[in-house]
């Protein structure tokens, strides 16, 4: 079965702009009802987050599950009414609450208040993070900055290895798969209340190194092709290129999803909405590097005529001694 | 054939040397996997000191280390980040709030005299406070509201007064934390019993001298204040009119216990903090929580492994096999490398392990779909082995240096748990690259050397019969 990735070329743009609008409607939304696109945890704002579990080796310590109501007074008459608070844990032994920031005066009164209340709680399963406002304020901007450099190196690179519309090419790709992520974790936000945390920046430049790495093999293959047969119409080569490298990007998306789903199911708590982002955004890398960057470059080609061919053909000769002389 | 043994030989040192490295240098693992503390200590410029310079950091990083090392806590790592901050890493903490307490404390130690005036003052005052109570209860005995209300107002004003003079109570001395040299508990011979010893540097010596012999056997106390706050107040005894304490050493006694008497000494020990500081950062993991997430990395981690394992090798068959076997030897050279650079493993690093785990294979998929190609086209089993693996490399290293770029900007700007990530994934990448070339590359080409491994479809199930006799060639 041959895959003819640009004739319903204006199919595939539909359906990436139909997910990232959604996303873009989620962030204006969530932007109109808690001032951020996204829903940002404490690793950015600020806060405490305090996780307990009741010590069970204790007879009679945990015969009900946690009451909410209770929590919820305690934290009302320590003036922490506005803290959100979840019950957690297999038999709802546990609860995670997430305060404005504390200082360890508040918190050890706010914990030694819960104690009496709910029951003593084992010091070994608790779970402090604290982080000041200003700390978030650096989390984010090192974040963002590291995010905005990596797209320059990346760009950079691109350019010298291909050639420059190559590059801002992939990086439209890449703007795409980030944009698919942040949306969809804006509608998660929305829906699920998932919060976004210095993880998450992580998991979107994983997804930056990823996406350009799948668009690389294929705009690789583009130039080889172009090369064998030059007078090809551009959209037949990269039909071809993409075919061929179509079982490779298949196979190396679900080689990584198989260990992302391990880390997902497995993986534990913290590690559950990196991974999730991780899916996402490998995914909508998969799909954006077979079917978004390959037909922009056709389309973009097709447009600035055939004038730019002989320069892509130079490049790949570059290219092509090197490897020869690697192989004698 | 010569070079492929001898690469041969060099993998095979390589995998020994890494399980030796594995066996023998235990990775470190980080605060969330263990358990512990991690605070993040911003130290903040003063009146005194309007700019934090590389000097202050270094102060308080002492007096901070100092404390850690009071709190009994093994193994603490204290190091200074960026220009104005302090990293304290507490492992298996087992009271997070006292280290807290004793991190944080904005601690400066300030010694004070009691002013007799003051203090003869504030006698007579409390004396007139007490009458005034007494005047209170017989008045609300007879029910007269009026001179009830007049009576709380000089109540209220009398406990103002009072209150202003016992601020004054104390006055500086000018002995602060800077001159203290070192405290602490000590047990005393009679009873349970503890003291605190202090000890000034000689100009710290001379105030305290000074400021002993005015006091003693006044019945006036030495103010030891910290942060504004009194922690204690000894008084000197009247042996010591003559010359004071002299030769820069004191003893606090009291009734201390063991506890109590640390507590001080260590909180005047950390008394000599020259600028404050606050504690902007604390993630506190139990001892349970590090544990259960170590175990469910492991599963997560041999899940992925044996689903990648077992996917190679259905799919893409003795090539798949091969792969598989240059994957675990990805898998331990990568451990050992970790060991050996001395990478603390955090929850995000082996999320970044397990991840280019996935990413590893990426390379020899790339040159197996290559090889594919090239029987397809007819070309003989050898010629396709080894031109998939040169074809495949402008795109395998395209690939890795951007992925290696993403790393390396992680790295730089990000920050305690991200660079983990960053710097696993980042030596995950690099090795990758290493065995998907040179292992994968001398497994293949050891195995087309077996007459019975050498059958096209043993590489590329389906493949046209007419082109299976050439491929054999």
């Amino acid at each position: 079965m041959k895959l003819s990735v640009n004739k319903q070329r204006s199919l595939w743009w539909a359906i990436s702009a139909a997910i990232i609008l959604s996303g873009l409607i989620a962030m204006a939304i969530s932007w109109r009802q808690i001032g951020t696109p996204l829903r940002p945890s404490l690793d950015f704002v600020g806060g405490t987050r305090l996780q307990l579990e009741r010590d069970c080796s204790k007879p009679g310590n945990c015969d009900q599950p946690i009451n909410i109501t209770a929590v919820r007074e305690t934290l009302a008459s320590q003036g922490l009414g506005s803290s959100s608070i979840q019950v957690v844990g297999q038999d709802q032994q546990g609860v995670s609450i997430r305060t404005k920031t504390l200082n360890v005066e508040e918190r050890t009164k706010l914990q030694t208040a819960l104690r009496e209340k709910i029951g003593a709680f084992d010091p070994k399963s608790t779970q402090i993070d604290t982080v000041g406002p200003t700390i978030g304020r650096q989390l984010l901007n090192s974040g963002l900055i590291a995010l905005i450099v990596s797209f320059a190196g990346i760009m950079i690179y691109l350019s010298l290895r291909f050639q420059f519309d190559y590059a801002v090419l992939a990086i439209v790709a890449l703007f795409h798969d980030v944009l698919i992520a942040v949306g969809i974790f804006s509608i998660l936000g929305l829906v699920q209340g998932v919060e976004v945390d210095s993880l998450f920046i992580v998991a979107l430049l994983t997804i930056t190194g990823f996406s350009v790495n799948d668009t690389v093999v294929i705009y690789d293959r583009i130039r080889e092709v172009l090369k064998l047969n030059p007078n090809q119409p551009i959209n037949s080569v990269v039909d071809d290129a993409v075919n061929q490298t179509l079982a490779r990007s298949l196979n190396t998306t679900l080689t990584t999803l198989l260990t992302l789903f391990a880390i997902f199911l497995f993986g534990g708590e913290t590690l559950k909405n990196f991974a999730l982002a991780l899916i996402v955004g490998f995914i909508a890398g998969a799909y954006s590097s077979i079917f978004v960057a390959s037909t922009l470059l056709s389309w973009w080609r097709e447009r600035t005529t055939n004038q730019s061919q002989p320069v892509s053909a130079i490049a790949s000769d570059a290219i092509d001694t090197s490897t020869r002389s690697d192989d004698a | 054939m010569q070079r492929q043994r001898s690469l041969l030989v060099l993998i095979l040192v390589l995998v020994i040397a890494a399980i030796t490295v594995i066996v023998r240098f235990p990775i470190a693992l980080g605060l969330d996997l263990q358990g512990g503390s991690q605070l993040t200590i911003q130290v903040k410029p003063s009146e005194e000191v309007k700019q934090i310079t590389e000097r202050e950091l270094e102060a308080v990083q002492t007096v901070i280390e100092n404390r850690v090392n009071g709190l009994g806590v093994s193994e603490p790592v204290v190091q200074t980040v960026g220009q104005d901050q302090i990293l304290v890493q507490l492992p298996g903490v087992s009271d997070p709030e006292q280290a807290e307490r004793v991190l944080g404390g904005t601690a400066q130690l300030d010694f004070r005299r009691e002013n007799f005036e003051t203090a003869a003052l504030l006698n007579v005052r409390q004396k007139e406070l007490s009458q005034l109570l007494l005047k209170q209860q017989e008045l609300e005995q007879k029910g007269d509201t009026t001179a009830i209300a007049a009576n709380q107002e000089q109540l209220q004003a009398k406990e103002k007064q009072i209150a202003e003079l016992a601020e004054s109570l104390f006055e500086p001395t000018g002995l602060t934390g800077k001159n203290l040299r070192n405290a602490d508990a000590i047990p005393t011979q009679i009873g349970n019993n503890w003291s605190v010893g202090i000890e000034f540097d000689p100009r710290g010596g001379e105030l305290f001298a000074e400021l002993t012999k005015e006091l003693a056997g006044t019945g006036r106390r030495l103010g030891i204040f910290l942060d504004d706050e009194l922690i204690s107040a000894p008084s000197v005894s009247s042996e010591f009119r003559q010359t004071g304490i002299t030769g820069g050493r004191a003893e606090i006694t009291g009734t201390f216990t063991a506890q109590s008497a640390n507590e001080l000494a260590l909180q005047l020990r950390g008394g000599a903090l020259p600028v404050p500081v606050e504690i902007v950062e604390n993630r506190t993991v139990g001892a349970t929580l590090g544990r259960d997430s170590i175990q469910r990395s492991i599963y997560a981690g041999v899940g992925g492994l044996i689903l990648v394992l077992i996917f190679m090798v259905l799919y893409y068959r003795l090539p798949g096999l091969i792969a598989d076997l240059a994957l675990v030897i990805y898998a331990l050279l990568t451990w050992a490398t970790f060991a050996l650079l001395g990478v603390t493993l955090t929850l995000p690093g082996i999320a970044g392990f397990i991840l280019s785990i996935g990413m590893a294979v990426d390379a020899n998929v790339l040159i197996f779909e290559r090889t594919r190609e090239e029987l397809q086209t007819g070309k003989s089993l050898y010629r396709s082995v080894e031109s998939g693996f040169y074809r495949a490399f402008s795109s395998i290293l395209d690939g890795n240096v951007t992925t290696v770029i993403a790393c390396a900007a992680l790295f730089w700007l990000g920050a305690g748990l991200v660079r983990g990530f960053a710097l696993t994934l980042g030596l995950g990448v690099a090795v990758s690259m290493f065995t998907a070339i040179t292992c994968s590359r001398t497994f293949m080409l050891l195995a087309i050397s077996f007459p019975a491994l050498r059958k096209p479809e043993l590489f590329c199930p389906n493949l046209p019969v007419s082109k299976k006799a050439e491929g054999a060639l």
